[in-house]
């Protein structure tokens, strides 16, 4: 009885288990061993070539350009997305008649696709008759290229990922605020503090876990955008939206350089192993 | 709206910053809301819209733009007809198929790490449910490619649907609510003499009906949604999914707008109606392991 019981639980993982080791965690190596193969143009098959992939977008001034993007772009759309998903979870955390409307018209971009965000807010920031200009027009205020400009492709992007982030984040945000017992903000009331001192003394400190884990999901997930690239700018105009996804997609395959894409998503990997680390840092032992 | 409001003030002897705040609360959410709101009403609109007309009211904008004044099914009508019902199908089967199949496959090793103990127990969780929770799927999308093609899986649904079947997410939420199932209820069972088997049936199931919808909407949505890995494993035009479909129409026939935003409005709609009525449980789905 007791070794049959011994069994169960196996039985119970296995399909499970084996389904993620081969689907998820054999890819997550096979990446790393890919990064070190090249397809050998004349006979057509996969040779072992080192760390030459590696030399090879080190020295590319695509690949530096499109790591230098990301960097920009992760360092804009990240904190503003906490910065708004915290000030929209405050809001919708208030006690207000009608506030559930409020909640349910803001979980609409959660369940709508990216790609379908994407589409939409193409035609809405199109460049002649897109609603955006054709708002502005009202305002007399003239025509703006959006998409199709190098300095503002890269913002229209952050604006398409926020709409769709920005509620996301504040559903996290929101349930962590939910968390905080009324008691210890009565408490802060009692002791004298004004609104804003017990948002800052109380409620954000017991913020922090939540905030924490939002930062480094939002990063990662930001880090690996990618449809709205595809469907909008696919990387134009000049690079200046280039995200490092699509490059790596852009190399393997529409260029059909499997060694290179491989060898750009194993620096990739490795700059994602280095994010979740610093987020198990920070979140270790604060339960 | 503030007539009413300097009104009560005076009547209550409220002091006016006790209207104030609400007044600014709601203004501010209401700027949101149309911002949500706006871009959605457009493509709804223009959707039943003749495709000449699909940016007539948009630039300059004026309110018809966001109500079907021009109302057709026209882009629906050649939508259908150029055969996204296919699609239609194809994503709703692949999206059923992941939620008994896979939500079984996952539910069986939630039960497993959240009910008994065993040895080896924490070295797998982490080792293979954590690690494969942490690196995004996107990111070895082409190994996992190489791997299908091995197989001889691209354009086939094995292809599309066996590498997302396991899911270290939905594992985590159905581990995380098996855990909390008083002991008692399953000891009763068992001194009966029901085998693990019977006792998952006849008493796990029937009470973990929060859990069980929470990961089938997880799952039917994320697969609903799902673009990435389609695109890559399976551009057959018989296997399209409506994520797919929708993003190659934007390339394909690039100025049949109406029918564009026809097929994102039906992609947008799915999602939508299935989250309303369950709220709750999908907010807990998606912020369930975040707060852990």
């Amino acid at each position: 009885m007791r070794s049959k019981q011994q069994i169960i639980p196996y039985l119970l993982l296995t399909p499970a288990l084996v389904l993620l080791l081969v689907f998820n965690l054999l890819p997550t190596i096979a990446t790393l061993v890919e990064s070190t193969f090249v397809m050998s143009l004349r006979s057509g098959e996969r040779v072992f070539a080192g760390f030459a992939n590696f030399e090879r977008i080190f020295k590319d001034p695509i690949f530096w350009k499109s790591l230098q993007v990301t960097v920009v772009f992760s360092l804009v759309v990240n904190p503003l997305q906490i910065a708004l998903s915290l000030g929209l979870s405050i809001l919708i955390n208030q006690r207000l008649p009608g506030i559930g409307i409020f909640r349910s018209i803001y979980l609409l971009p959660v369940a709508v696709s990216l790609n379908v965000t994407a589409i939409v807010w193409r035609l809405l920031l199109d460049k002649n008759t897109g609603m955006v200009n054709g708002i502005l027009y009202q305002l007399g205020i003239e025509r703006q290229p959006f998409l199709h400009s190098t300095e503002q492709a890269l913002w229209s992007i952050i604006l398409i990922a926020s709409w769709i982030g920005v509620p996301l984040w504040s559903l996290f945000i929101l349930a962590g605020l939910q968390n905080i017992p009324p008691p210890v903000l009565e408490a802060a009331k009692i002791d004298g503090a004004n609104a804003w001192q017990s948002f800052t003394k109380v409620t954000l400190p017991l913020l922090r876990r939540v905030l924490a884990f939002v930062l480094v999901a939002d990063t990662v997930a930001n880090f690996l955008l990618f449809a709205p690239i595809i469907l909008t700018t696919q990387g134009g105009p000049q690079l200046s939206t280039n995200l490092i996804l699509y490059e790596t997609y852009r190399r393997g395959f529409l260029y059909g350089d499997l060694g290179a894409s491989a060898a750009m998503l194993s620096v990739m990997l490795l700059i994602v192993f280095v994010i979740v680390g610093v987020e198990l840092y920070v979140l270790r032992g604060s339960d | 709206m503030s007539a009413h409001v300097t009104s009560r003030t005076r009547r209550n002897r409220k002091p006016l910053r006790a209207y104030l705040l609400p007044a600014l609360v709601y203004s501010l959410l209401i700027i949101g809301v149309l911002i949500v709101v706006i871009p959605l009403m457009w493509a709804l609109a223009a959707s039943f819209t003749p495709n000449h007309k699909v940016f007539e009211y948009a630039y300059p904008f004026s309110w018809r733009a966001l109500l079907p004044v021009d109302f057709t099914l026209e882009a629906y009508d050649n939508l259908f007809a150029r055969g996204f019902g296919r699609a239609v199908g194809n994503t709703f089967f692949l999206a059923f198929v992941t939620v008994f199949v896979g939500g079984s496959v996952n539910a069986l090793a939630g039960f497993a790490f959240g009910r008994f103990e065993f040895r080896g127990k924490n070295a797998l969780f982490m080792a293979i449910v954590m690690l494969t929770f942490l690196v995004p799927v996107d990111l070895t999308a082409i190994p996992r490619y190489i791997l299908i093609n091995n197989f001889g899986w691209i354009n086939t649904w094995q292809g599309l649907l066996i590498p997302g079947l396991a899911n270290s997410l939905v594992i985590f939420l159905f581990r995380q609510f098996f855990a909390e199932i008083p002991q008692e209820l399953i000891d009763a069972a068992r001194v009966d003499g029901a085998s693990w088997l019977r006792v998952l049936v006849s008493i796990v199931l029937p009470i973990s009906k929060p859990v069980l919808v929470a990961a089938g909407l997880l799952m039917f949505i994320s697969q609903w949604n799902s673009y990435f890995w389609p695109l890559l494993v399976a551009p057959r035009q018989e296997l399209r999914v409506v994520q797919v479909e929708i993003s190659l129409a934007v390339g394909q026939y690039g100025t049949v707008w109406n029918e564009l935003l026809a097929g994102s409005m039906i992609a947008a709609i799915v999602p939508i109606l299935l989250v309303m009525p369950f709220q709750r449980y999908y907010v807990q789905a998606i912020t369930g392991t975040g707060l852990e």
